[in-house]
C-alpha cells in the first residue's frame, strides 16, 4: 500500500516541478506572432504582384502557414517553391504558372506615348513609378520588381516588360557564353593580322 | 584562326593525379622488396595478381559508366589500390580471396560511390576488412619470417599454393619456425601469449621476436617507413596524417606500457609491427577519405593511432589499421566541420 | 618588444600564408626601354571608365585635342576619361568591352588626326597648392589604381581616418609583367615625386616601397631615389621582400610588410594602411606637377608570339589589335591573348578592345608556352589548394559546393574572401579551374545578394504605400464628413439640391471604394467624365440632375448610381477638363487620341459585355453612310477611317462569332439608329470647329474600332492584330484631316467609293460592318462633342446593363 502511496506522491510532485517548469518556459521565451509567417515572408520575392491571389507576400505567407500550397509565386520561381516546402516540410510541386520566362524583367514605359493617366502609379504595390497627371512617367527601375501589375492598367498600353541586360557588374562568369568569333569572318577588320601572318 | 577564352589562372603547374600516385606506388617498393625477402615470392605474386583483377574491374566499369577507360587507368590509383591490397593480405592467401578483395575494393567501394573522389572509404582497407571478418582463419595465416621459418616457401611452392593446384605442398610447413613450432604473427603471438597469462617479457622470449619487435617485421616497417619519408620529401603527400597517425599510437601505447609494462607492447612494438609504418604512410594518407584541413588532418591521423592502440590491445583481431582507418574515414567529415582553418582577416573565434 | 614602426625600420617581414612559385618570364620583356609605338587610326574609349554617374561632356562630330574630359560628372565617384590623342568623335556606340565578359559597353570611338595635340597643359607649383587643390587635380585629371583594379586615387588620399603607413607596391608579382619594374628603373626621380605628393595629402608615419627580390635595378634605382629626396630622412625606406606570387596583392603586401591582416570585408585604411601602385605614384606626380591627365600608361607587351616583345607608353584606348600589329604579332591557329598577367590576366575573344587605365599588360603566348588547359579530372581531395592559398581558405570544399550550386554553403566557408589569384588552380593536380568555380558562385551570390535587397526595399515600399493609402482614405473621409457638415449648417435646407449632392456624395464615397473592382461602374464614371466637356453649366445641371437622382437611388440599394452621382458632381468643380475646346488643337488631339485609346482598352477588358458593345458600334450602321455622303470634308475623314477598318474586318472575317453578330446588328441597329437621327439634327454646322472635333471625332472611332475588334475576337490572341491595325489608322485619319481643309477634288472619288464600299458591307450583314460603322460614327460626332458624349454616355450604360441607366441618358439628353 505504501509503495503505491510513495509512487502516487512522487508523481503528483514531478508533475508539479514539470508543470511549474513548463509555464514558466512559457512566459520566458514567449513568441509574439506566428514566426513562420516571417520565415515564409522572407523567402518570397516580394515583387507584391498578387500573381498567388492575395494583395501582396505577406498574406500569402500567411496563407502558406494556414496550409495554403506553395506553389503558387511565379516571380520566385522553383528555387523559392523548393525552399517554401523546405520550410514547411511538404513535398515540392511544379509552379501553377507555366514558367512562362525566369528572367527578371522591369517595366519601361515608353515616353513619348504616356498620356499622363497615373494608372499605372496607383497600380505600381511599390511606388516604383513618378509621374504626375497629364505629365509623363518613368519607371524607377531599381526599384521595380517585374510585378506587371502596371502593364495592365495602361489605358495606352505604352508599358513594356525588359528583361534586365547583363553589364559587366551583374555578369554571371559563364565563359562558355561568349561566342568565339572566327576571325576570318569578320573581314577587312582583320587584315591587319591577315598581314601579319605572312611573317 | 580563333581566340581561346578560359578563365584564370592560365598556366599550371605540371603534377597531375597520375604523377602523384605513381610516386606513391614507387615508394611503396622498397618495402614490397623487403616483404618479399622475408615472406617470399608470395606477396609478389598476390601484388600481380591484384593489379590484374584491378585494372580489369576499373576497365569494366568504365565501359558501363561510358567513360574514357584510358584516362581512369591513366591515373594509376585503382593500381595503388590493387599494391596495398596485396601487400596487405597473407603472402599464400588463396588466390580467390585476392580477386574477391580487390572485385569489391574496385567496384563496390570506390566505383559505386562514384569513382575517385568520391568514395567515402578506403578501397584497400575495405576490401581488407571484407575479406578478414568473411575468411578470419586464412586472413591470418602469415607464414613465419624467412630467417626464422624451417622451409621457405619457393616460388613453385608459392604459385602451387596461392593456385592451390598440387596437393604435396602444405601450407602448414612454412608456418613453422625452426623450433618446430607453428608461428603466428608477433602481434597475434603476443595477444595469445597475454591471453594466457604470460607476462610481456616472457612473451618476448620467443623466436618470433627479436628482443623489442618481431623478426623480419622490424625491417619490412622501416623500409615502409624509408619510402615515405621520400613521399614526404617529394610532396606527395603531407606530414599531417603520418605524423598524427604515428604520434598517436606512440602516446597511446607509452601511457599503456608506462601503466602496465608486463600486459602491454612497448611503444616501439606498437610503431614497428604490423602495419604500422605501410598504414602511416600510404594507407592513411589516401586524400579521398581523409579530412582535408591540415589541422583536421592531424586529428584524422591520432584518431587512427589510439585507435589502432585500442583495437590491437583490447580488439579481438591482432592488427586493427584496418579497422581504425575505416573509422576514422567514417569520422573525416565530421572533423572538416567542425575543425576549419581561420581565413585570411578573420578573428580566431 | 619591438613596436610596428622600428619593425618596419629594421625591414622585418612576417610570412603570408601560402603563395606558388611560377617559372619567372620576366626576362622577355624587361632588357629594354620603355618604347612608343605609332598612333593608332581609332581609338576606342569606354565612358564611363570608373564611377557610373556622368554625362558626356561631348557629342559625335566634335574635335577633341589629347586630354580633353570627354566626361563630365559631380560625384565624387565620377572619375572623368579623357581623350588619348586629338581627333574628332565619330561614334559614341556600345562596343566589345576589354573584359572578360566581352559584354558590349558604352565607348566613344576617336579618330586620331595624327597630329597628337595636347590640350593647353597647366604645371603647377607644388607648394602654392592647397590639400583639396591638389586632390581636385589627380580627381580631375582622372587617376585611378594602375595596378589592375582601377580604383580612382584621390579616394584612398582623402580617407576618412589616421594614415600611419603608404606601402608603395612594386612587387609586381605576375611571372610575365615588368612594366612597374622598367618605370621604376626610368622614371624613378618621378616617382619619388609622386610619393612625395602622397606624403604630403596623408603624412603617414612611414613610407615603405615593396620590391620583390627579382628586380635588383628597380630597387637600385628606388634606393638612389629615395636618398636624393627631399623628404624627411627616415620617413620613406625601400624594403625587398622575397619573390612569392601572390606577394603584390594588397592584403598579402600588408601581411608580408606589418604582419597585420585587413578585417574580412574592411578596407586597409581600417588598419591605418594605405596601399598605391607605383605607376599611380608616377601618375600622380604628372597629373599634379605637369597637369597631364591620364591618358597613357606603361604597358608590357610581351610572349613569344610577339615579336618585338617590351614595354610601351600607349595611350588608355588604343585598340588591342594595334598594340599587337604594331609589335609584330604571329598568331597561333588557337591563340590566347590574355590582358594582364597568366595568373590572374582574362583572354580576349576580340582583340578590338581598347587599354584601360587597369591594363598592365598584354601577353601574348606561344601554345608550348602556355598550354591548352586539360580536361578537369576529379577531385581526389589532396589539399594542395589549402596549403598554397593565400586567404587560407579551404578551396577543395569551395569547390565542391560552388559545383554542387550550394552557394550558401560556399559562402559559409569564407567564400568572399578568395582573392582569385589562382593559386589553387595552378597546384590543382586534377586540372580543375577552381578559380573561374569561384567566380560563378561569387557572381551568383552577389546576385542572389543583391535579390535580397531589393525583395527588401520592395517590401519597404509596398509597406510604407499601404500606409499612405490608408491615411489617405481616411483624410478624405474626414473632409468629406466636414464639408458636408459645413453645408448643412449653412444652407440649412434651402437648398435642397446641393444637401442632396453633398450627401450623395459622400455616401457614394464609401460605396466607390467598395466597389471600386467592379469594372462596369468605372466605365460608366469615365463615360461619364466625358460629358461635361461642352460646357460646364450642362455638365453641371447633369449633374444636380442626376444628384437627385442618386440620391433616391442611393435610398434604395444601386452602388453604381451612387458611384455615377459621385462622378458627375465633381466635374463643375474642375471645369478644366480631359477636354476643352478652347485648347490648341494638336494639343486637344493629342488627349483625344489618348482618349479614344483608353476608351478601347477598357472596353476590350469587359469581355462579358463584348457582345452587347459590338452590337452598340454596330447599330449606328444606317446613319454612318447617309452621313458620309452629305458631309465631304468629314466624310474623307470617315473614308480614311472607313479603309483602315476595310482591311481589318477582311481579316475578321472567319471568326465564329459572325453570323451571331450580324444578326445582332439588325436587331440593334434601329433602336439607337432613333437616337443618332436626333443628334444630327441638332447638330449645328460650324466648319472650324468641325474640324477640331474631327480629331477628338476620330479618336473616339478608333477606340470603338478597338473595342469592337476585340470583342469579335475575344480570344486573346488577336489583341495584338487590332492594336496594330490601330495605328495605321490614327496616320490615314490625320492625312485625311489635312486633306479635309485642302477640300481636294479627288476626296470626293475616294468618298464615293468608300462609301459604296461600306454600304455594301453593311447591306451584306457580316460582322466586318462595325467598322465602317464606328467610322461614321465619327463623321457623326464632328458636329458637337457634347452630343458625342451622350452617345457614349448613352452606350455606356447598356453596356452596363443597367436599365435605369439608360433612362437617365435620355433625360440628359
Amino acid at each position: 500500500m505504501s509503495t503505491i502511496l510513495i509512487a502516487v506522491i512522487l508523481l503528483t510532485l514531478l508533475a508539479l516541478v514539470f508543470g511549474v517548469l513548463l509555464g514558466f518556459a512559457a512566459l520566458k521565451f514567449k513568441v509574439e506572432g506566428n514566426p513562420i509567417v516571417d520565415e515564409l515572408e522572407a523567402i518570397l520575392p516580394q515583387t507584391q504582384c498578387g500573381q498567388c491571389g492575395y494583395p501582396g507576400c505577406r498574406p500569402y505567407a500567411q496563407a502558406i502557414a494556414n496550409g495554403d500550397k506553395v506553389n503558387k509565386c511565379p516571380p520566385g520561381g522553383t528555387a523559392t517553391m523548393e525552399k517554401l516546402a523546405d520550410l514547411m516540410g511538404v513535398e515540392p510541386e511544379p509552379l501553377n504558372a507555366e514558367a512562362q520566362s525566369q528572367v527578371k524583367k522591369v517595366a519601361f514605359i515608353r515616353e513619348d506615348e504616356c498620356i499622363g493617366c497615373t494608372k499605372c502609379i496607383q497600380a505600381c504595390p511599390v511606388d516604383a513609378i513618378i509621374g504626375a497627371g497629364k505629365l509623363m512617367h518613368t519607371v524607377l527601375t531599381t526599384d521595380c520588381t517585374g510585378c506587371d501589375l502596371c502593364v495592365e492598367p495602361c489605358p495606352v498600353d505604352c508599358i513594356d516588360m525588359l528583361p534586365v541586360t547583363q553589364n559587366l557588374k551583374n555578369w554571371n562568369w559563364r565563359l562558355n557564353a561568349i561566342p568565339v568569333t572566327l576571325l576570318q569572318e569578320t573581314g577587312d577588320k582583320e587584315t591587319m593580322l591577315e598581314e601579319d601572318k605572312r611573317c | 584562326m580563333a581566340f581561346k577564352i578560359a578563365s584564370s589562372p592560365h598556366v599550371t603547374q605540371n603534377l597531375h593525379t597520375s604523377t602523384v600516385m605513381q610516386r606513391v606506388i614507387l615508394c611503396l617498393l622498397p618495402g614490397l622488396v623487403v616483404q618479399c625477402a622475408f615472406f617470399g615470392w608470395g606477396t609478389l605474386v598476390q601484388v600481380l595478381l591484384a593489379i590484374i583483377v584491378a585494372l580489369s574491374a576499373e576497365a569494366a566499369v568504365m565501359k558501363l559508366r561510358n567513360r574514357s577507360i584510358k584516362a581512369s587507368l591513366s591515373d594509376n590509383s585503382a593500381m595503388l589500390t590493387a599494391i596495398l591490397i596485396g601487400v596487405a593480405i597473407p603472402p599464400l592467401a588463396p588466390w580467390w580471396m585476392i580477386v574477391i578483395g580487390t572485385t569489391f575494393a574496385i567496384i563496390v567501394v570506390k566505383h559505386l560511390y562514384g569513382g575517385l573522389g568520391h568514395n567515402l572509404f578506403n578501397p584497400a582497407m575495405a576490401a581488407y576488412v571484407l575479406l578478414l571478418i568473411s575468411f578470419p582463419v586464412q586472413m591470418t595465416t602469415w607464414i613465419a619470417p624467412s630467417t626464422v621459418v624451417m622451409h621457405s616457401p619457393s616460388v613453385l611452392d608459392s604459385l602451387q599454393l596461392i593456385f592451390n593446384i598440387g596437393a604435396h605442398v602444405n601450407m602448414d610447413q612454412f608456418r613453422l619456425g625452426i623450433d618446430g613450432v607453428a608461428m603466428a604473427t608477433p602481434l597475434d603471438t603476443l595477444k595469445t601469449d597475454l591471453s594466457m597469462g604470460l607476462t610481456r617479457t616472457e612473451s618476448m622470449t620467443k623466436a618470433i621476436f627479436d628482443g623489442a619487435t618481431g623478426v623480419g617485421w622490424f625491417w619490412v616497417n622501416l623500409a615502409y617507413l624509408g619510402g615515405g619519408l621520400v613521399l614526404l620529401k617529394l610532396k606527395a603527400i603531407r606530414w599531417h596524417i603520418s605524423t598524427g597517425v604515428l604520434a598517436g599510437l606512440f602516446v597511446a601505447s607509452s601511457v599503456g606500457f608506462l601503466l602496465s609494462p608486463d600486459t602491454q607492447g612497448s611503444p616501439l612494438f606498437h610503431l614497428f609491427s604490423g602495419a604500422t609504418m605501410l598504414a602511416a604512410f600510404f594507407i592513411a594518407t589516401d586524400p579521398v577519405t581523409a579530412a582535408t584541413s591540415p589541422r583536421g588532418r592531424i586529428i584524422f591521423g591520432a584518431l587512427i593511432g589510439v585507435l589502432v592502440y585500442i583495437i590491437r590491445t583490447q580488439g579481438g583481431y591482432p592488427d586493427a589499421f584496418a579497422f581504425a582507418v575505416l573509422l576514422a574515414n567514417l569520422c573525416a567529415p565530421f572533423i572538416d566541420y567542425y575543425v576549419r582553418p581561420r581565413s585570411y582577416g578573420h578573428s580566431t573565434s | 618588444m619591438l613596436t610596428l614602426l622600428d619593425q618596419l625600420d629594421k625591414g622585418t617581414l612576417w610570412r603570408s600564408h601560402g603563395g606558388i612559385h611560377p617559372p619567372e618570364v620576366k626576362f622577355l620583356s624587361n632588357g629594354t626601354p620603355i618604347a612608343k609605338l605609332p598612333l593608332a587610326k581609332t581609338y576606342l574609349v569606354p565612358v564611363p571608365q570608373v564611377g557610373e554617374n556622368c554625362t558626356l561632356a561631348v557629342k559625335v562630330g566634335d574635335t577633341v585635342l589629347k586630354g580633353t574630359p570627354l566626361t563630365q560628372g559631380n560625384s565624387i565617384w565620377h572619375l572623368p576619361v579623357h581623350a588619348p590623342t586629338s581627333g574628332t568623335i565619330v561614334a559614341i556606340e556600345p562596343r566589345v568591352s576589354n573584359h572578360a565578359s566581352a559584354l558590349p559597353v558604352n565607348t566613344c570611338v576617336i579618330e586620331a588626326d595624327g597630329k597628337d595635340t595636347w590640350c593647353e597643359l597647366v604645371p603647377n607649383e607644388l607648394d602654392s597648392l592647397s590639400h583639396q587643390q591638389i586632390i581636385d587635380k589627380i580627381h580631375h585629371s582622372g587617376v585611378a589604381g594602375m595596378g589592375g583594379a582601377a580604383f580612382p586615387s584621390h579616394i584612398k588620399l582623402n580617407p576618412a581616418s589616421e594614415i600611419d603607413l603608404v606601402i608603395i607596391n612594386g612587387v609586381e608579382c605576375e611571372p610575365y609583367i615588368s612594366s612597374d619594374d622598367r618605370l621604376m628603373r626610368e622614371y624613378s626621380q618621378n616617382i619619388l615625386a609622386g610619393i612625395g605628393i602622397i606624403y604630403r595629402l596623408l603624412t603617414p608615419k612611414r613610407i615603405v616601397i615593396a620590391i620583390e627580390d627579382n628586380k635588383p635595378e628597380a630597387i637600385k634605382a628606388m634606393q638612389v631615389a629615395v636618398a636624393q629626396s627631399a623628404l624627411p630622412a627616415g620617413s620613406v625606406r625601400v624594403t625587398v621582400i622575397p619573390t612569392k606570387y601572390p606577394s603584390g596583392g594588397e592584403k598579402q603586401l600588408i601581411q608580408i610588410i606589418t604582419g597585420r591582416e585587413v578585417p574580412s570585408g574592411a578596407i586597409p585604411a581600417k588598419l591605418g594602411i594605405v596601399v598605391h601602385n607605383v605607376g599611380t605614384a608616377f601618375a600622380i606626380y604628372q597629373a599634379v606637377v605637369q597637369g597631364k591627365p591620364l591618358v597613357e600608361r606603361v604597358v608590357t607587351v610581351t610572349g613569344k608570339n610577339v615579336g618585338k616583345p617590351g614595354n610601351y607608353w600607349i595611350p588608355i584606348g588604343t585598340p588591342v589589335a594595334h598594340v599587337l600589329a604594331e609589335t609584330e604579332f604571329k598568331p597561333d591557329p588557337e591563340q590566347k591573348i590574355i590582358i594582364g598577367g597568366p595568373m590572374m590576366g582574362h583572354a580576349l575573344a576580340n582583340i578590338h578592345v581598347p587599354i584601360l587605365k587597369g591594363t598592365n599588360c598584354v601577353l601574348v603566348p606561344s601554345n608550348q608556352e602556355i598550354d591548352t588547359t586539360p580536361d578537369e579530372k576529379a577531385c581526389i581531395r589532396c589539399g594542395e589548394c589549402a596549403n598554397v592559398c593565400p586567404a587560407l581558405l579551404l578551396p577543395q570544399q569551395l569547390f565542391w559546393h560552388a559545383k554542387a550550386e550550394e552557394y550558401d554553403k560556399a559562402a559559409t566557408f569564407n567564400l568572399k574572401d578568395c582573392i582569385e589569384c589562382g593559386c589553387c588552380s595552378y597546384v590543382c593536380p586534377s586540372d580543375i579551374p577552381l578559380v573561374e568555380y569561384y567566380r560563378i558562385a561569387k557572381s551568383a551570390l552577389k546576385q542572389a545578394a543583391d535579390e535580397k535587397q531589393q525583395a527588401e526595399r520592395a517590401k519597404q515600399r509596398f509597406e510604407a504605400r499601404l500606409a499612405r493609402l490608408e491615411e489617405e482614405k481616411l483624410a478624405r473621409e474626414a473632409k468629406a464628413r466636414e464639408a458636408a457638415e459645413r453645408r448643412q449648417a449653412t444652407m440649412t435646407g434651402t437648398d435642397k439640391n446641393a444637401v442632396a449632392e453633398a450627401m450623395a456624395r459622400i455616401a457614394a464615397k464609401k460605396a466607390a471604394v467598395q466597389a471600386s473592382d467592379n469594372t462596369a461602374n468605372v466605365v460608366t464614371t469615365a463615360e461619364l467624365k466625358d460629358a461635361p466637356q461642352g460646357k460646364a453649366a450642362v455638365a453641371a445641371a447633369i449633374a444636380r440632375a442626376k444628384a437627385k437622382k442618386a440620391a433616391a437611388a442611393n435610398a434604395e440599394d444601386s452602388d453604381t448610381s451612387n458611384v455615377v452621382t459621385v462622378k458627375v458632381s465633381d466635374a463643375p468643380s474642375s471645369p478644366t477638363g480631359a477636354i476643352s475646346q478652347d485648347e490648341p488643337l494638336s494639343q486637344k488631339d493629342k488627349v483625344a487620341a489618348a482618349i479614344a485609346r483608353a476608351k478601347a482598352k477598357k472596353a476590350a477588358q469587359q469581355t462579358d459585355k463584348a457582345q452587347l458593345e459590338t452590337t452598340d458600334t454596330a447599330d449606328t450602321a444606317d446613319n454612318a453612310s447617309e452621313l458620309t455622303a452629305a458631309d465631304d470634308k468629314k466624310a474623307k475623314v470617315a473614308a480614311a477611317v472607313a479603309r483602315a477598318k476595310a482591311k481589318k474586318a477582311a481579316q475578321q472575317a472567319e471568326t465564329k462569332t459572325e453570323d451571331s453578330l450580324s444578326q445582332t446588328t439588325t436587331t440593334e441597329a434601329e433602336s439607337t439608329s432613333y437616337t443618332l437621327g436626333e443628334v444630327n439634327a441638332d447638330a449645328a454646322i460650324d466648319d472650324a470647329e468641325a474640324i477640331k472635333k474631327a480629331k477628338v471625332a476620330a479618336a473616339v472611332a478608333r477606340a470603338k474600332a478597338k473595342k469592337a475588334a476585340q470583342a469579335v475576337l475575344t480570344t486573346a490572341e488577336p489583341n495584338t492584330a487590332s492594336k496594330v491595325e490601330v495605328e495605321p489608322e490614327l496616320e490615314s485619319v490625320e492625312d485625311s484631316q489635312t486633306q479635309s481643309s485642302l477640300a481636294l477634288p479627288s476626296a470626293k472619288e475616294t468618298v464615293d467609293s468608300v462609301a459604296t464600299g461600306s454600304l455594301a458591307d453593311v447591306q451584306s450583314a457580316k460582322p466586318t460592318s462595325e467598322p465602317i460603322e464606328t467610322a461614321s460614327l465619327s463623321s457623326d460626332e464632328l458636329k458637337k462633342a457634347r452630343i458625342a458624349a451622350t452617345i457614349a454616355k448613352a452606350k455606356a450604360k447598356k453596356a452596363a446593363q443597367e436599365a435605369h441607366a439608360s433612362s437617365d441618358s435620355s433625360v440628359n439628353d
